[in-house]
């Protein structure tokens, strides 16, 4: 009984490690698939704020929320240990996100706040891309100047 | 009165070289405070950049074409030059130089070569933020619009060291040297050794 106890206990524990050890390329690859998606939405709206994509209201607020949606889904977890700059290839992701977690998940809950109403911003005509466009992008920069290496 | 005997007042700084020294020091402060502590949107960044760059293109137009003492043949001197004005850099007397001295040469060339960097590794920065791209980023490889980053970065450590040398030296020459190196960049005029 106490070997059967013993034995679950251990496993509870072994199970989550190993999990966490398989995971930090697969997390890592999904990062950088989620900026990827990010990226891809937030460059339609940056080509019609500048001019270079034609402004088409449809298409504008589809971007604004897919960028909503992505603001939902839990990156902050895919952030997870042993997967900084350093310790794995093609990370630009700096130690501080693991030395301070709630400042770096905070970065994230901004995002999601001015993403949750971008959908809506955008539309009524391309002078209001920009705007919303500078509000999404000051949330990108606010934590990549704190928590992604510069190169 | 003369600080020294051998001394003459002499018309140094012509008035566009001084009015460029204190626009562009005003405008470098500016922009690197902007550049660490100013807003995410980097607008007014953008356009005080753009701004020092038409004032590095004048100062080179200046070294080549200006008054003598702005000219670049006139103050870039050899290692000799320089080691010779270095004998004298310790005693505790003005230096009474009309002009930057040898040593002096190798601070203003380094900070034009700074500031020339950080105009160049600007302009084609992709912070991948989509609103604080530099205007030629798409001229470059993405990966080097992304590593311009980091050189934005360390171009703004080097031009802050650069400019607290630059003060620390005009702080020297005023206390240990008794020579006031900032009065002449306001007026023009500077005491130099009578020939």
């Amino acid at each position: 009984m106490r070997l059967i106890k013993s034995a679950l206990v251990a496993g509870l524990i072994a199970v989550p490690v190993l999990a966490t050890a398989q995971s930090g390329e697969d997390a890592l690859e999904a990062r950088h698939g989620y900026m990827r998606m990010l990226a891809i939405n937030m460059g339609t709206l940056a080509g019609m704020a500048k001019g270079e994509i034609e402004y088409d209201e449809a298409a504008a607020s589809t971007a604004g929320a897919n960028i909503a949606a992505l603001s939902q889904y839990g990156a902050v977890a895919l952030f997870v240990p042993g997967t900084a700059n350093g310790e794995i290839d093609e990370s630009d992701a700096l130690p501080a996100i693991w030395e301070k977690p709630e400042q770096f998940a905070q970065k994230f809950t901004a995002f999601a706040e001015v993403a949750s109403g971008a959908s809506e911003a955008v539309k009524g005509g391309q002078d209001n891309v920009g705007p919303a466009l500078q509000k999404l992008g000051g949330t990108c920069k606010d934590c990549h100047d704190d928590f992604r290496k510069p190169e | 009165m003369s600080p020294v005997r051998e001394a003459r007042r002499a018309r140094v700084w012509d008035p566009a070289l001084r009015a460029f020294h204190w626009i562009l020091a005003a405008l470098v402060i500016a922009n690197w405070l902007l550049g660490q502590f100013g807003p995410n949107v980097m607008t007014l960044h953008f356009w005080l950049g753009y701004s020092i760059a038409g004032l590095l293109l004048f100062r080179i137009v200046w070294g080549l074409v200006g008054p003598a003492p702005a000219r670049f043949v006139s103050f870039i001197r050899g290692p000799r030059a320089i080691l010779d004005y270095m004998r004298h850099l310790g005693k505790r007397e003005p230096s009474l130089w009309p002009g930057h001295n040898p040593l002096g040469a190798l601070s203003v060339v380094a900070m034009l070569l700074a500031l020339i960097w950080q105009v160049g590794t600007g302009l084609i920065s992709d912070p991948e933020d989509f609103i604080n791209v530099g205007p030629l980023a798409d001229q470059v490889s993405s990966a080097t619009a992304r590593k311009a980053v980091g050189w934005h970065h360390l171009g703004g450590s080097i031009i802050l060291i650069l400019v607290l040398l630059h003060v620390a030296v005009i702080l020297y020459y005023r206390f240990w040297k008794n020579e006031d190196l900032v009065r002449p960049m306001i007026t023009g005029w500077k005491w130099v050794r009578r020939r």
